[in-house]
This record gives structure tokens, sequence and C-alpha cells, in this order.
């Protein structure tokens, strides 16, 4: 009994020395070294090309400014241009009229005077003035009244309180983009009273119609892109953007009644084979004259930079948005896939030149429906980043699972349909994001080919961190793990403010600011811009090259002056 | 006398501080066969170690005293009452406890009416045998998986050499813990015929049903909501993790199990398997999930719109297993006629197993895409912002291969050693093929 005993002593022994001897890795799921196990796919050769369009290190101003402008407006880009920033970032909606305009939230009731100036109801003066303002040549009215009535009543079954979705873009531009912005900063520094119209929208039954204000307007996708070429707003002595319309050709013999129940379809221009319907409550029979809404811009100093467009929620728009969205372009000559251009150098001369390049154009999303179909309409040709969200509960297009493996399954499914970029949220004040590019998440992007364009940056902490220096604060060699993958030696320039060369892990290829000054300047002092010897990570041993970038970031203040606010 | 209320004084003790179903004879006896009065008293312990290895997702290695028992029992006559209570791993638990009545024909057919809460008769064969008298160390995965444990209920078993008939109606919890609803039913039944069944060996050949109708639930937007939990181990307690194998089950109705079953042993070599199968049917009140739903500036648009985007379908899941052993040496395999279950080792013995185990808890609708980020599965085959839901289930799917030996050195202590390899295979945990676990148990009966 007593070596029976003794038996089972030592095979006790032996179990437990057998489990307690247990690799250390298997004890807990480590994000750091899951990132490293599992597969990331890898961008296709055709996709890295596209990729390569974007230039490395691009400074995208997000909404133009939402710091020292009214977002999205014609001043927040025209100083996001001057200030030398790469990208105008904008999102896109659609109006009533079917005119893609740039407006982040799901309404206009932050940054418009809307509800002063419309109530919450369909704006019945103004909605039944603007369809009495289409004229016959003969200068009788167009539309009956009986039509107009009837439509009217259509369009209070289709409406939606302070949704562009509800509103004609005649409509919208007789609102004050400018004024909220004013009262939002009253003691701040921003604040500055040429952002307020001095006349808001009006009815003129007599003459045109609908009068629009003279301050700021919520902006066309035409207005953006006239801006990143150098242009601004055509105005009349009172301030008063021109921007004649008509009804379309199409439509010029039908009734509303009509054109309500025409077929709601429109087609890639270049590809007959590829159409989206929409739906009846979009009346885009309105033809604005963009060719002739824009002068140029007096205040210009050269920089041409491109446009980095967001496709909002699915449900905000319509079904044929992204295809909208490619034949504005191209009717803009901002198409790369119908227009190429030849111009591969991102800066020229001191200036921002990537709105003449094939990179003019980034297309954004956090929409599955809206990847999907820009992938069925795009096809990958022109760059697209798929942005990453996380909440608790996860939203409709948040990625739910924020570990490696959900990463990777996201990346993935990116690439599938047709993205170059992941742009994941970043934590930090004022904005306290989630914290969506930790060191293993920026690992994961670097390793799949595509580049990484974290979002929002609103201080110099966060430039710091996620340039790497953070990990190595005060000059002691700090490593993280990531290192063999995401460090980089960036070698000095005549801006910097480091001599010989400095190495630091960085973990994004190009970001989105809210600071523009701030973060160029940041790029500038640290070699990261204007640099002529800066390593390609997507290329190893090959440079890149931005040494022609603008080396001086203007003053904000000085800036604003001079465009005349 | 005094002897007696001793006795009854430990039984109770036994209710309230802690104590499963045995079904190996108890060592410490007291009995007054002049009044025909018979009490026991007995325990259990198992302790485990365990060594995982996984391909992603880790299981913890270690040691653990997966159970310790305490039971005790008391026969007047043709009443024999029954009750253990468990404390392993810290965790108290009530076991079995249940009160029998007893008739045995003078041809020795017995006819029996059990009362109080211990396993369902269609809860699976595997369940039905006392873990202290399996030749493993755990039961196969699929009768954790989609076998029954115990209920609340009453049933009435017959039992002949040749046949067994074993049927009852239960409640779904013991307790009537349920937040809303009622309390559920379920009628189930097991049933075998034995054309072999002799000292030697027995060949038993066996059916068995289940139709529960399940009551209670959680009350949402005026909805009574009921769920159902299906899930395994992988065929271990150290870490009983079931993450690999598992699914939530809403707006469960009905369950109905079929099962079917095979036991051959001779002396020295024993061979069983069962099949099982688990159909869920689905009930909502959808229109006042529907009419919810409106107060919303954003809604479906109509019922049927409603309907067709959140669709609700019945589920199919299956699985099965194959058990052998082998006896080198020891008291010969024997079979348990009352319950129609074969007993453990018993005395000094050494014997090999091996088993194979199937679990599907995955029941996917062709074509649908599924996104490991969101753990979702989207029905046009591609991630949509609004999409319409899916009725797929991604429980997981699992094939297990083990082999164990199993030495006891005497009537009172096992040691058994068993290797599993598992093959994974769930949407959720794509990195996860491949599991190995060596594990050796060290229990104790009396």
């Amino acid at each position: 009994m007593f070596k029976k005993i003794i038996r089972l002593g030592v095979a006790g022994l032996l179990l437990a020395s057998l489990a307690t001897s247990c690799s250390d890795e298997q004890q807990f799921t480590n994000e750091n070294t899951d990132a490293r196990r599992i597969e990331v796919s890898q961008l296709s050769a055709d996709m890295a090309k596209v990729r390569d369009y974007v230039p490395l290190y691009a400074v995208a101003a997000h909404r133009g400014s939402i710091f020292w402008t009214p977002e999205e407006t014609e001043a927040s880009w025209r100083w996001a241009r001057e200030m030398g920033a790469d990208y105008l970032e904008s999102d896109m909606q659609a109006t009533k009229d079917g005119i893609v305009l740039a407006n982040h939230d799901e309404n206009v009731k932050r940054t418009t005077n809307i509800q002063s100036f419309f109530s919450d109801y369909v704006p019945t003066e103004v909605r039944k003035a603007f369809y009495r303002s289409f004229k016959n040549s003969d200068g009788t009215q167009h539309f009956s009244e009986a039509d107009i009535e009837a439509q009217y009543q259509r369009d209070v079954n289709d409406f939606r309180t302070y949704y562009t979705m509800s509103y004609y873009y005649a409509e919208l531009l007789m609102l004050d983009s400018g004024e909220w912005f004013n009262l939002d900063n009253s003691t701040k520094e921003q604040a500055r009273p040429k952002y307020k119209a001095t006349q808001l929208g009006r009815v003129n039954n007599t003459k045109d119609g609908l009068i629009y204000s003279n301050g700021l307007y919520v902006s066309a996708i035409q207005d953006q892109i006239a801006f990143a070429e150098g242009k601004k707003l055509k105005r009349d002595a009172n301030g008063v953007r021109i921007l004649p319309y008509k009804i379309k050709d199409k439509y010029k013999n039908m009734t509303l009644e009509e054109i309500y129940n025409s077929e709601k379809k429109t087609v890639k221009c270049d590809d007959p084979s590829v159409s989206y319907s929409y739906a009846a409550k979009y009346m885009d029979f309105v033809e604005y004259d963009f060719a002739n809404a824009y002068v140029n811009d007096e205040q210009d100093t050269g920089n041409r930079p491109g446009i980095y467009i967001e496709f909002k929620e699915s449900w905000l728009n319509p079904k044929d948005m992204e295809v909208r969205v490619y034949n504005v372009l191209h009717e803009c000559g901002w198409n790369i896939v119908t227009n190429p251009s030849s111009d591969t150098q991102f800066y020229k001369g001191g200036k921002v030149n990537v709105g003449n390049t094939n990179g003019k154009v980034i297309l954004q999303t956090f929409s599955f429906d809206a990847l999907h179909r820009a992938y069925d309409v795009f096809k990958g040709q022109v760059p697209m980043c798929f942005l990453l969200w996380i909440s608790d509960p996860p939203y409709a297009t948040d990625i739910a699972y924020d570990t490696p493996t959900g990463y990777a399954d996201f990346i993935r499914y990116g690439q599938e349909y047709g993205a170059h970029i992941i742009g994941p949220a970043i934590s930090g004040a004022p904005n306290n994001y989630p914290e969506m590019n930790q060191p293993w998440q920026a690992y994961m992007i670097r390793k799949s080919g595509m580049i990484n364009h974290p979002y929002s940056f609103d201080s110099y902490a966060q430039m710091s961190k996620y340039m790497g220096y953070y990990t190595d604060y005060y000059g002691q060699g700090n490593t993280t793990m990531f290192d063999d993958v995401l460090q980089l030696t960036i070698p000095a320039t005549a801006y910097t403010n480091f001599t010989g060369t400095k190495s630091v892990p960085v973990y994004m290829d190009g970001f989105f600011t809210n600071r523009s000054e701030i973060s160029l300047r940041y790029m500038i002092e640290n070699g990261f811009r204007c640099n002529a010897n800066l390593p390609n990570p997507f290329h190893p041993g090959q440079k890149f090259d931005n040494s022609q970038a603008p080396s001086v970031v203007p003053d904000v203040e000085a800036t604003l002056v001079r465009l005349g606010y | 006398m005094k002897k007696y209320f001793l006795i009854f004084a430990l039984a109770i003790f036994a209710f309230a501080a802690n104590a499963q179903d045995f079904d190996t004879d108890p060592t410490l006896k007291v009995d007054n066969n002049e009044k025909d009065v018979h009490f026991t008293i007995g325990a259990r312990m198992m302790a485990d170690a365990a060594y995982y290895n996984t391909d992603f997702t880790p299981l913890q290695s270690g040691a653990a005293i997966t159970d310790a028992r305490i039971r005790t029992s008391m026969r007047y006559k043709d009443w024999y009452f029954y009750a253990d209570f468990g404390f392993g791993k810290g965790k108290f638990a009530q076991k079995n406890i249940f009160l029998q009545y007893t008739k045995t024909t003078e041809n020795g057919d017995a006819h029996s009416i059990k009362l109080g809460y211990y396993n369902d008769p269609a809860g699976s064969m595997a369940r039905n045998t006392s873990l202290g008298s399996y030749h493993f160390i755990s039961r196969p995965g699929s009768s954790n998986a989609l076998g029954e444990g115990r209920e609340l209920g009453i049933s009435y078993k017959y039992n002949s050499d040749r046949f067994m008939a074993y049927q009852g109606i239960f409640t779904e919890n013991a307790y009537n813990k349920i937040e809303s609803g009622f309390n559920g039913i379920t009628v189930a039944g097991r049933y075998l015929v034995r054309p072999i069944i002799d000292e030697n060996q027995t060949l038993h050949i066996g059916v068995n049903g289940r139709f529960a109708h399940m009551g209670g639930g959680v009350v949402t937007n005026n909805v009574l909501k009921k769920t159902l939990y299906l899930g395994q181990p992988l065929e271990t307690y150290v870490d009983e993790d079931d993450q690999f194998v598992s699914c939530e089950l809403p707006w469960i109705d009905n369950v109905i199990d079929l099962g079917a079953e095979v036991l051959y042993h001779n002396n020295r070599f024993f061979v069983r398997g069962e099949y099982m199968y688990k159909h869920t049917t689905k009930k909502r009140d959808s229109n006042t999930l529907w009419e919810a739903s409106n107060n919303n500036i954003d809604t479906w648009g109509s019922y049927d719109w409603w309907l067709a985007a959140n669709p609700l379908r019945s589920d199919n899941f299956h699985g099965g297993y194959v058990e052998a052993g082998f006896l080198i040496f020891g008291s010969p395999y024997k079979y348990n006629r009352s319950e129609g279950l074969l007993g453990g080792l018993n005395g000094k013995a050494l014997e090999i197993v091996a088993r194979y185990n199937y679990t599907s808890l995955n029941d996917v609708n062709e074509g649908e895409y599924f996104a490991v980020g969101r753990n979702q599965y989207y029905p046009n085959g591609y991630m949509e912002d609004w999409p319409y839901a899916s009725s797929s289930v991604g429980g997981g799917k699992v094939n297990s291969y083990t082999i164990g030996m199993n030495y006891s050195f005497n009537k009172y202590v096992q040691l058994m050693l068993d290797y599993t390899y598992h093959r994974l295979q769930k949407d959720f945990l794509p990195y996860d093929k491949n599991v190995h676990m060596g594990q050796a148990r060290v229990q104790f009966t009396f």
C-alpha cells in the first residue's frame, strides 16, 4: 500500500511539473504577440500601384479646418490650401436635387442657421418660390400652380427635418454657414466677424426667385475642387454667390409630377453597364452653372492640394451616390480613371502639387455599403481609405472585435473591396476617440502593404506620439517590439530640429489633422517633410522625396486676414 | 435508535453542507435489518491536472479539484431516498436529490416511480452514467453540448432483462428561477432492448426522445424572449472554456431531442456509442416587436419588410461518439441492468480506452459571409450597413480523438490518463484549428 502511495505521489508530482512548465505564451491573449502570429493579407501589385499615387506623410486638412474656420466652407478650404495641406478633407451628402455637398453631421443643424431660418417643417414659401422660379423662354412660369401644389405635398411626405436630402441646393445657399462658428467660439480667438453673413437668403418672386445669403455656404463638391484649384466663389457686389440654375434638358418638357415619377437611374459616364437607381424623392432636375461659378483667387499662392472625400453612411444618401460622385469628378476633370495625369511630382518649387497628380482624389468611408458600391464603380483604381471606428454596443459599421483577428479581418475585407488605406481612430484630447492605432495595429497595417492614415490630430503631443518619439522621449533609444517593421531612420534637413539622423518607430504614413499649422510644422521640423532622402517603407531601399514641399508654414492669423476673414 | 439518529443527522449535515450520482456501492453503511432500514453515506473527490496546447486562443493549463461530493441514501422497504451535493472548484451545487419507489414482481421485473431532481432519461447514455464510473476523464463533448442533465420531475421505469422503458415529465428549472414566463415542461423517455444479457456480456440497443417546451425568459418591449444556450468544454474540467463550441439561440420555443445508442461489453472489452440530434423551433411576438420598432424615424416601412429583415427559423444540430475499452487485468466489466449503463472499474484493474467524438453546433445558411471583426453573418454574401438579420448559427464543430489508460489501485483509488486531439472549426475563431491536451486524474471514491 505504501509503495502505491509513493507511486501515486511521484505521478502527481510529474503531472504537476508538466502543468507548471506550460509555455508562457499560452497563458493569456496578448495582442502584441497575436499580431505577429496571424496572417495579414497583402495588397496586390495592382492595388499597390494605386496606393503609390498617394504621397507619403500626407497631411489631410480635416474638414478644411474645424479649429480656425467654420468647417467645410470656402473659408476652411482656402485656408487649408494656403497653409500647405496636401488634401482638403470632406464628407459627402446629397441634396434633394442630387448635388453632392460637403457636410459632416447627419444634418445641417449644427453648422448652419437652418433652425432659425427655416422651421422644422418643409420651407413652404421658399419651396414654392423655388418651383416658381423656373421660367419658360417667354418669361412665363414653367411649372403650373397645381403641379407645384401637388409636388409640395409629395415633398411634405418625403421630408426629413434638417437633412440635406430634404432641401434643394439653392435653398441651402440661403443659409449662413458661418455664424454658428462665431457663436460657438464667442470667447475664443477663432471667432471672426467676416464669417457671419450680413445678408441672409430671401425670396424675390418678381426677379430671380431665391436670393442666396452673402456669407459662407454649404459647399458643393465642385466648390471644394475649385478651391483646391486655387479659385474662389464668384460673388456679386453684395457678396452674394452667383450660381444660376435651370432645368436640365432631359426634364425640360416634364411636369414636376412626371419628374417625380420618371426613371431614377444614374449611369456611370464611361461605362453604361454600371448604373444605380435612387429614390423618387430625389428631384435632380436642376442644373447649376458650376462651370461659371468661380473666379481665380487673388490670394492663391500656388498650392494645389488634392481632395479627400468621404462617402457617409449609406442611409443618408441615394443609392447612386458613388456613381454620382464618379461622374462629378469626371465633369470637373478630377476623375483619374477617365482623365489620368502624367504629372507624378507631389511637390514642385516649394508648392503642393498633389492636386495635379493621380493622387488628387482619395475616397474614404466607414460604410460597408459605400465601400461595396464604390468598388463596383471605381474598381479600386482611385485610392480608397477604409475608416475604422469602435463603440459599445457596436454601431452598424463599427469593427466590433478590435483584436488582431478582427483587425486582420477588416484589413482583408477592405482590400477585397478596393481599399488601399486604413484609417484608424486615435486617442487624445480634445476628441478622446478610442485608440485604434496602437503599435500592433500600425504594424498590421504596414504588414498588409496598406497606407495608415489615422484620424484626427489636434496637438503636438499626438503628432509626437504617433511619429514614435514618445517611445524615445529622452533620447534613450527605447524600442518597441515592432521596430523591425515600423522603425525608420530619418536624415536631418536644413529645417529639422536635429542633426545627423534619427531613428524612430512611425505609426502612420499620413493623417487627418484639425490643426494643419501644428502638424505641418511638426513634420518639417522632424524631417518628414521637405526631405529628399526619406525612407520609403513600401519600397525598401528606395527614397521618398518631398523636398519641394513648402518649407515654411504661414502664420494662421495672417493667412486668415490675407484671405479676407 | 441513537445510531439511526446520528446517521440521519449526518445525512442532514450533508444536505446543509454540500455532496452526484454515484453508481458505486457506498462503503459506509448502517443497516437495521429488523426494521428493513438502510443508511449509506459516501464521498468522492477528483483532482485533475491538464496541459493544453492550442493554435491560438489559449486554454489555461494547470490543476484543479474538479469534483468533490458527499452522498447519502436511505432505503426503507421499497422506498429509496438519495441525495448528493458537490463542492468542486469551491462552488456548492445541489446534484441529485430524489425519492424512488420500486416494486419488483415475482419474475424479477421492476416498476419504479421516481420523484425529484435527477438526470433526464433521454439526456444521453453518457450523461446518465456517473462521472465516477466513466472510463474517460470527461464525458464525450457531444453529450455535454446536446445531451441534457438533471431536471426536476417524476418518471416511471419498467425494467426487465430484455427491456427497459424509462419515461417522465419534468420542469425546466429546479428552483423555478425564471425572470418571466413559466417554468417550462419536458417529456422524455429512454427505451432499451437487450438481445444479449448474461453474466459475461450484454448488448443493448436503445433510442431516446425528448420534447421540451421552453417557458422561462426575459421580457423586452413587452415581449417574452426565451433563449437556449448550448455548449461544451473541450472534454476537460481544468479549463471549462466552451467558446470553441457553443451558441446562443434566442426566441426558442420547443426543443426536440432524438437519440440512438448501442452498448456491448464482455468481460474484457466494451464498446458503446450514441448519436444525438437536436431540433429547435422558434417563436416570437413579431407584431409587438414590429410596433416597437416603429418608435423611430428609421423604420422598416411595413410589417412584411420587418419580417423579411428579421427571419426566424428552426435549427438542427447533431453529434455522436464511439467509445471502446480493453481490460488488461482486473475484475470484468459489469453492466447495471436497472440503469441500462456500463459500470466503472472495480478493484485493482488496468484498462486502455479510446474514443471518437463529433459535435456540430453549426447551422449556417449557404452563401452567407461571416465577418470575424463583427462576429456576424451577412445574408447577401458581403458586409452591409443595415443588413437583414441572419438566421445562421455558427456555434462551431469539433472532431475529438482520445486515447487513455486507467489504473485502479483498489476499489477506492483510480489514476486516469487521457490524451485528446481536437480538430476545430468555428468561423469566429479562424486560427484555432488544433488543440492537444494531456490530462491526468486521481479519483477517490467511497
